[in-house]
C-alpha cells in the first residue's frame, strides 16, 4: 500500500457517529484499521517514478511522467514531485509540506517563467497539471485529521475488505464532504477510494497490482476516476523504493527552483 | 564559450541519468498584421528560435545549468553574425547567445549560484514592480521575455524565513524596440525626419540587492531593497535641423528601489499585492551625460491582484498603479509604468490534457489604450504543440499602449519540444 503516496489520498477515517445506512460499527474498530493501515505504511522515505496515462472521455490518451520523492512519514513528510515528460512540462515541479493538524502547504514551480507560486487551499480542488488528481489529492494526510465509521465489508477485487467511511475534522480543509475508503483485510492495503461532495460521487481511486516492496503492501498501480469528466488517470509507480538516502535540504522551496 | 559548449555536447553521453537532465524545443512563429506602421510597412513576420538546456548534477552539492538560444528572423531583429553572445546587450537579438550558465553549490540552508541566471522577485503576475534583476527583451512589447542576468546570488533559508543577497558586476539592460520597427512608435509628424540610434550609455557599476521572505500559515511576504540600474532605459533625444536627423541615445538611471509583495490566500481568492519606491539619482549614468541632468522620475509603483481557481478556470485579476513623487521632464521606454493605471486580467480554461484557451487584457483607467488577447493552445503527442493568439490593441497615440493602435496582429506557433 501506498503511503502518501502520492494521490493516495492515504486518507482515512474515523468518526465517533454513524453515518450510513445498514450495520454500524464501532468508530473505535474503524480507527484502529486506518491507524494500523497507516502505521504499515511506516517508511522514512519514498522514491518512485510515475507513468501517468490520461484517459479523456473519448478513450484519448495523453502520456506523462513524473519522479516522486518523499521525506518522513504521513503528518510529518515533506514531498517533491517532478514532472520529466511530456518535453514541455520538464522541470515543473510541486513541494508538499504535510502536516499532522492541517492541510498541507504546496508550491507549484513553473520553470518556463521561473517563478514558484503557492497553491492556495481554495485552489486545490482543481486538476494537477491535466490528470484526474486534484491537487488535494496530491496530499498525504493523517490519520487523526478525519473521523471514521466502519460501514462493514465487502470484496474488492476478489480481496475481503473492510468498508469505511471518513469525513474531515473541521479543522481539515477538504473538496471532499465525506469519503468511502476500502482497506483489504489480509494486507491493509487500500483498495479502493471513493470521494463524495456533499452526496455526489465526484471522483474514484482504485488500488490494484499491489506488491510488497520491502516490507510494505504497496499499489503498483492506481486509476483515478474523474466521474463528472468522463475522464480517468492510471498511474504505475516504477522504480519504487522505500527507506532510501534523502536530504532534507532537497525538499525546500530554494531545492524545487533547482531542475 | 568553448567549455559551454563541451558541457553541452558531452555531458549527456557522459553523465548518469539521475544527475543530468535536458529540455529545450524548436519553435517557428508566423505574425501578421494587418496594418502598416508609419516606419514599418511590413505585415508578415517569420521567426524560428531553437533551445537548448542542460543540467548537471555530478554531486549533491553542486550543479551545472547552461543553456543555449539560436534565433532567425524574417525581419532584420537577428544579429547577422554567428558569433556566440553572452551579455545580451546587442540591439538585436543574437544569432547565437547562451541563455544561461550557472553553478549551484548547496550546503544545508545555503545556496549559492553564481553566473548567468535567471532572478526572479515578487508575486504578482502580469505587472511585477519589485523585479528588478529582470530585464525583458521588448523587440516585441507585447510579447516579451525574460533576459538572465550575471550574477552571484546567495540565498539562506532559517525556517519560515528566507535572506537572499544578489550582487551582478556587470548591468544587462532589456532590449528596447527597434527604432525602424513598427513597435518603437513614431508620431505621424516625425514620421518623415529620419531616426538614428547613436547607442547607449552603458553604466559600468555594479548592481547589488536584498530581500528578505517570510513564509507564514496565512500570509508570505518579503522585504527587498534594490541599488543599481534601471534596466528599462531612458531616452535622450538631439534634434538637428542640417540635415534634419533625431538622434537617440539609450541612457540607463541609477536606481534605488525599495520594494515589498504579499500573498494571502483567503477562502474566496487569494490577494496578491506588491509595490515598489523607485527613486532615482539626479544624475543620469553614462560618462556622456552632464552632471546635473535630471532624467528619470522618482515614482511609487504598485498592484493589487486577485486569483483564483475554479473547475478548469484560473482568473487573474487587478489594479496596478502608479504615483509619481518627483517627476522630471524625461522620456522612457517603460513598459510597467505604461501598464499601470489600469485594470489588468487573465483567465484560462484547461480544454482537456492536451487543449487550453486563455484570454488577457489590459485597459488604461482614462481609456486611453487598452489591449486584449485570446489564445488557443493545442498538443499533439509527446512533442507538439501549435498556439494560435490574437491580439488587439487600441487607444490613443498618447498613451503607452494606445501607441501601437496599428499593431494588432495574430500569431501561430508551432513548438516541438524535446
Amino acid at each position: 500500500m501506498n503511503r502518501f503516496l502520492a494521490f493516495v489520498i492515504f486518507v482515512i477515517f474515523v468518526s465517533s457517529r454513524y453515518a450510513g445506512g445498514g450495520v454500524a460499527y464501532a468508530a473505535d474498530d474503524a480507527r484502529t484499521i486506518v491507524t494500523e493501515a497507516q502505521h504499515r505504511t511506516d517508511a522514512k522515505s519514498q522514491r518512485y517514478e510515475g507513468v501517468l496515462q490520461v484517459f479523456d472521455a473519448k478513450g484519448k490518451i495523453t502520456d506523462k511522467r513524473w519522479t516522486f520523492e518523499r521525506l518522513g512519514s504521513h503528518g510529518q513528510s515533506r514531498a517533491v514531485l517532478r514532472f520529466v515528460a511530456p518535453p514541455e512540462v520538464k522541470g515543473v515541479a510541486l513541494l508538499v509540506v504535510n502536516h499532522p493538524d492541517r492541510a498541507s502547504d504546496q508550491w507549484m514551480w513553473t520553470p518556463a517563467i521561473e517563478r514558484d507560486r503557492r497553491i492556495a487551499l481554495q485552489d486545490r480542488s482543481t486538476r494537477f497539471f491535466g490528470t484526474d488528481f486534484s491537487f488535494e489529492d496530491l496530499e498525504e494526510r493523517d490519520v487523526n485529521q478525519y473521523d471514521y465509521v466502519l460501514l462493514g465489508e465487502e470484496s474488492i477485487d476478489d480481496g475481503p475488505s473492510w468498508k469505511i467511511q471518513s469525513t474531515p475534522k473541521r479543522t481539515r480543509s477538504s473538496q471532499y464532504t465525506r469519503s468511502i475508503v476500502w482497506i483489504r483485510k489480509d494486507s491493509y492495503a487500500f483498495a479502493r477510494i471513493e470521494n463524495y461532495v456533499k452526496d455526489k460521487l465526484v471522483r474514484r481511486l482504485n488500488y490494484s497490482d499491489i506488491q510488497n516492496i520491502q516490507g510494505i503492501w504497496t499499489a503498483r498501480q492506481l486509476e483515478m476516476f474523474d466521474l463528472t469528466r468522463g475522464s480517468r488517470t492510471r498511474l504505475t509507480l516504477e522504480k519504487l523504493q522505500y527507506n532510501l538516502q534523502l536530504n532534507a535540504e532537497d525538499f525546500t522551496l530554494q531545492a524545487i527552483r533547482r531542475q | 564559450m568553448k567549455a559551454l559548449l563541451l558541457l553541452l555536447v558531452l555531458v549527456p553521453a557522459a553523465a548518469g541519468a539521475q544527475t543530468f537532465s535536458q529540455r529545450g524545443f524548436v519553435e517557428g512563429a508566423g505574425v501578421l498584421f494587418p496594418q502598416e506602421a508609419p516606419n514599418d510597412s511590413t505585415r508578415a513576420v517569420g521567426d524560428l528560435r531553437v533551445r537548448d538546456e542542460v543540467f548537471y548534477k555530478p554531486a549533491p552539492w553542486i550543479q551545472f545549468a547552461a543553456g543555449l538560444d539560436l534565433r532567425a528572423n524574417s525581419h532584420d531583429r537577428v544579429e547577422k553574425s554567428w558569433r556566440v553572445d553572452y551579455s545580451d546587450r546587442g540591439v538585436r537579438d543574437p544569432r547565437l547567445s547562451v541563455r544561461r550558465l550557472s553553478a549551484t553549490l548547496t550546503r544545508g540552508g545555503f545556496t549559492l549560484d553564481v553566473g548567468k541566471q535567471f532572478i526572479r522577485w515578487g508575486k504578482t503576475d502580469i505587472v511585477t514592480p519589485t523585479d528588478r534583476f529582470a530585464p525583458r527583451d521588448f523587440l516585441n512589447v507585447i510579447d516579451t521575455e525574460f533576459l538572465a542576468v550575471s550574477a552571484v546570488r546567495g540565498v539562506v533559508q532559517v525556517g519560515d524565513e528566507t535572506f537572499e543577497a544578489i550582487w551582478a558586476p556587470r548591468f544587462t539592460p532589456s532590449r528596447i524596440p527597434l527604432l525602424h520597427q513598427r513597435w518603437t512608435a513614431v508620431p505621424p509628424a516625425a514620421a518623415a525626419i529620419p531616426i538614428a540610434d547613436i547607442g547607449a550609455s552603458l553604466p559600468a557599476g555594479y548592481e547589488a540587492g536584498v530581500r528578505w521572505s517570510h513564509v507564514g500559515r496565512r500570509i508570505e511576504y518579503s522585504l527587498s531593497y534594490f541599488d543599481g540600474f534601471n534596466h528599462l532605459p531612458a531616452i535622450r533625444s538631439e534634434v538637428s535641423l542640417a540635415p534634419p536627423r533625431i538622434a537617440i541615445t539609450r541612457l540607463y538611471p541609477s536606481i534605488h528601489a525599495y520594494g515589498a509583495d504579499l500573498a494571502a490566500p483567503t477562502p474566496w481568492f487569494t490577494v496578491k499585492a506588491e509595490a515598489t519606491y523607485v527613486t532615482s539619482s539626479s544624475e543620469l549614468s553614462g560618462n556622456d551625460v552632464a552632471s546635473g541632468n535630471d532624467a528619470a522620475d522618482d515614482y511609487v509603483l504598485y498592484v493589487l491582484q486577485l486569483e483564483r481557481q475554479s473547475g478548469e478556470w484560473v482568473f487573474v485579476g487587478g489594479y496596478a498603479g502608479e504615483a509619481v513623487t518627483r517627476s522630471r521632464t524625461s522620456l522612457v521606454f517603460a513598459p510597467d509604468r505604461g501598464l499601470s493605471r489600469a485594470v489588468v486580467a487573465r483567465a484560462s480554461y484547461t480544454l482537456d490534457a492536451n487543449r487550453g484557451v486563455a484570454f488577457e487584457g489590459a485597459a488604461r483607467q482614462n481609456g486611453r489604450g487598452m489591449y486584449a488577447k485570446a489564445e488557443y493552445s493545442q498538443a499533439r503527442g509527446q512533442h507538439w504543440r501549435a498556439t494560435l493568439a490574437a491580439v488587439a490593441i487600441g487607444g490613443h497615440a498618447d498613451d503607452f499602449l494606445g501607441q501601437y493602435r496599428r499593431n494588432s496582429h495574430a500569431t501561430l506557433t508551432l513548438r516541438y519540444s524535446f
